[in-house]
């Protein structure tokens, strides 16, 4: 077990940088991590009962081969607070990962401090695994948390707390660490680096799995984020990771669809699933934040399974759709030919060259289902421009997507096959107007 | 350590012997003020014992940098009867002499200021929201980073921010002192969604969209503040929750914030508020032409939707900031909006928990050829 932060309590003024006459070496009482996973920052609370005399008190605290940014170092009273008045944080010339804090105490006695501070190397990510009905119409889904510790410094008996937002950072955590003196020096200002391939590195750390305890997380909401606390304590030695389940979901009613849209995934044909974060769902009690999915169908009923695909889920607020991209699919086929075109309505102009004409297209779509399920099918055609006018089959539901694209939307039968047509009139030129 | 002497000759010696040495007075005080970057000001007090005639006034440094050339001497005691006669520089740099005229000797009180390098002081802020987002506690921080090669035991720091403080500071020490706190200060969340800056479809990136959240306060005296300006710097800003811990929002850069006027901090972005923008139209309309049969003028019909969905179980105040190029006018819009200058118009819209709104505009652009 490593302790890398040292606190120690000094007898009032006298010499402050002789690490003499200590007084008390207060261990932790409680400590809690509120970590995030937009950015390499997690914020620590330490409680500590110090004993402290009446007139100047020096409390010296240090954080050797840790991730402390020192810029962030406070110390609050937690009672007696009008009694109190911590002045001043002093980081003696010449010493590294050191500082000291001045406290005017009006009385003598025991008293609970905090020390808060930012340190970099906690990290927590979230993932899914999702398995689908034989009959691919529901999906139990299980959400976990993993959180893994690089900082250099053992938690023992921590509250966790994870924020689930994205956070407006100045600068990383990681390099105010490294930073000395801790607000660099005058005229001097040094690059802000962005430290990505160490950050890469750590997030690409196998993580080592410690036996998940079915705990409780309470969630609830705070300013734009969403907060994660885990019943009880936790211990997070250095090097250590943690997989937690945050949440299990069974019989969530699902709906698989196939998109087709040429210019964004060629021609082929891919499978989504859809389902939503409400009630509706059975979901919609907590955001989801964003994670890798992964899903798995049964295949029989000795519930083997099959590995179908996985997605990077964005952020899912309360309330908002979910379309889980799970890549290509041969099950359903579509097919898109051009079988006509003319141009007509010709314009001249004075010198009797081409000014303007009409382009008409005619294009066949045909989409097989080679599933034994009933499925919807997606289609997204999108326009070189937007002088256009359609002329579709009465009987296909089409809407104008935006100005120049419309989406169809087809609903096959087991074994079905449909062919359509549409005629797509381009004006050009002086047809435009 | 001290790094500056101050050596008082005997009168009438020579000049460029600094030998005899009658007094090596201490400083009484220092004031340093901060007013330029990584420059301090420094006027010091010290007693000076002259002897009757002409005196000669040796300062020197070593290991500080000093600008030479900034360096006065003024009396503060006997204005009128002590007279400066010359001043000199020494050949070998980093000193100089004062031969000051004293009718009569005695202690006398002199005031020496100077412009001193590598040492300056920053400001650093603390907002805490409370847990109901309805007013925060406003912390400002002032952090004097002494790397000068010299100590200043006593030193009155005067700030921009406008409170005096007495502290020492030593060299290479780097000192965060609390100078300022208020609680109860009011504040407003504001979203916003820069149309020219941001994904109109957040459907067709990978990562998440967020809007970007601000705090805005505002430097007033009703508002509790507005003792001051408000000086740039590092803003970090919490928030108190359920359990009365507090858990980090984000940072921003706080802007000169003159009395009177206004800060925002953007602190991080929202994934609860979902905006969507899409053209709808675009088509060439009020076409005409040249004798050629060329188009010289056109105006385009525009129509712009942007859909907003608040997730959120509270309302919100979201800012949607629209660029449009050239000539235009506006036809329809299904909200009021604000015309920030001749290319920039502002909508505010206030949303209610868990709703959705569209907005739409449709304008005409002139386009000349």
């Amino acid at each position: 077990m490593k302790k890398k932060i040292l606190l120690i309590f000094i007898l009032s003024t006298f010499i402050i940088f002789a690490k003499v006459d200590i007084v008390t070496l207060p261990s932790r009482d409680k400590v809690q991590l509120t970590i995030y996973n937009s950015a390499d920052l997690t914020l620590v609370r330490d409680e500590r009962i110090l004993t402290l005399k009446r007139g100047e008190n020096s409390l010296q605290f240090s954080w050797a081969n840790t991730l402390i940014d020192p810029t962030s170092l406070e110390l609050l009273p937690k009672q007696e607070i009008t009694q109190i008045n911590i002045s001043q944080l002093i980081f003696p010339p010449r010493v590294n990962e050191l500082g000291i804090w001045k406290i005017d105490s009006k009385i003598s006695r025991k008293v609970p401090f905090e020390i808060s501070y930012f340190t970099s190397g906690i990290s927590w990510e979230a993932f899914y695994i999702g398995t689908v009905s034989n009959d691919e119409k529901s999906m139990e889904l299980k959400g976990y948390v993993k959180v893994i510790n690089r900082s250099g410094e053992d938690y023992e008996n921590a509250s966790v707390r994870l924020v689930v937002g994205k956070i407006n950072l100045l600068e990383q955590i990681r390099i105010l660490a490294q930073k000395f003196p801790p607000y660099g020096k005058p005229g001097y200002l040094p690059p802000i680096m962005v430290d990505k391939e160490k950050v890469e590195m750590f997030k690409a750390a196998r993580a080592v799995l410690a036996e998940a305890k079915e705990k409780e997380i309470i969630k609830e909401g705070v300013s734009e984020y969403f907060l994660y606390t885990i019943e009880g304590t936790e211990s997070l030695p250095d090097k250590w990771s943690k997989r937690l389940l945050s949440f299990s979901q069974k019989d969530i009613p699902i709906e698989f669809f196939y998109k087709y849209e040429e210019e964004k995934y060629g021609e082929k044909v891919r499978r989504f699933i859809k389902f939503a974060n409400d009630q509706n769902y059975k979901l919609g009690k907590e955001p989801l934040p964003d994670g890798l999915i992964k899903i798995f169908k049964y295949v029989n009923n000795e519930e083997n399974l099959s590995y179908i695909g996985s997605d990077k889920t964005r952020y899912i607020p309360i309330g908002e759709k979910i379309e889980l991209n799970l890549g290509e699919s041969k099950e359903i086929k579509v097919d898109v030919k051009s079988i006509d075109t003319k141009t007509k309505n010709y314009m001249f102009n004075k010198d009797g060259n081409i000014s303007g004409w009409e382009e008409e297209k005619t294009y066949k779509i045909k989409v097989i289902n080679y599933k034994n399920l009933p499925v919807k099918v997606e289609i997204k055609r999108n326009f070189p421009h937007q002088y256009w006018k359609i002329d579709i089959d009465k009987n296909i539901q089409w809407e104008k997507y935006d100005l120049n694209s419309v989406k169809f939307s087809l609903n096959l039968s087991p074994l079905e096959t449909k062919e359509f047509t549409y005629k797509l009139i381009l004006f050009e030129g002086d047809r435009r107007y | 350590m001290k790094k500056f002497f101050l050596f008082l000759f005997l009168p009438c010696i020579l000049i460029y012997s600094r030998t005899k040495l009658v007094a090596l007075p201490d400083r009484e005080i220092s004031y340093i003020r901060f007013d330029a970057p990584f420059t301090a000001f420094v006027e010091e007090e010290r007693i000076i014992t002259l002897q009757k005639g002409v005196n000669q006034v040796d300062f020197s440094w070593k290991g500080v940098n000093i600008d030479q050339d900034s360096i006065t001497l003024t009396f503060l005691t006997n204005k009128n009867k002590l007279k400066l006669l010359n001043l000199s520089y020494p050949p070998e740099g980093n000193s100089l002499i004062w031969e000051i005229f004293s009718p009569e000797g005695g202690e006398e009180k002199i005031r020496i200021s100077y412009l001193l390098s590598n040492i300056d002081c920053l400001y650093t802020y603390k907002i805490v929201v409370d847990k109901n987002e309805e007013s925060i506690n406003f912390s400002v921080f002032l952090i004097i980073r002494n790397f000068s090669g010299e100590d200043f035991e006593k030193g009155v720091i005067l700030p921009e921010f406008g409170r005096t403080i007495e502290t020492s500071t030593k060299n290479e020490e780097t000192k965060q002192i609390l100078i300022y706190q208020k609680d109860g200060i009011k504040f407003e969340k504001v979203f916003v969604f820069d149309s020219s800056k941001m994904i109109w479809d957040p459907e067709t990136s990978k990562e998440n969209v967020g809007i970007p959240v601000y705090i805005e306060i505002k430097n007033k005296k009703e508002n509790g503040l507005g003792e001051s300006p408000l000086i740039p710097g590092k803003t970090r800003i919490f928030q108190t929750d359920k359990t009365d811990s507090s858990i980090f929002l984000g940072e921003d850069n706080l802007k000169y914030v003159q009395v009177g006027e206004n800060a925002r901090l953007y602190f991080g972005d929202s994934r609860d508020i979902v905006v969507k923008k899409k053209k709808m139209k675009e088509t060439r309309i009020n076409v005409r032409r040249n004798n050629s049969g060329g188009i010289v003028l056109y105006d385009t019909d525009e129509i712009m939707r942007i859909e907003i969905e608040n997730f959120r179980d509270k309302n919100a105040k979201l800012e949607i900031l629209e660029y449009i190029p050239n000539e235009w006018d506006m036809e329809e819009s299904t909200h009021k909006y604000e015309k920030i200058d001749a290319n920039n118009i502002k909508f505010v819209i206030e949303l209610k928990p868990k709703s959705k709104e569209i907005v739409e505009f449709h304008y005409h652009r002139r386009n000349l050829k």
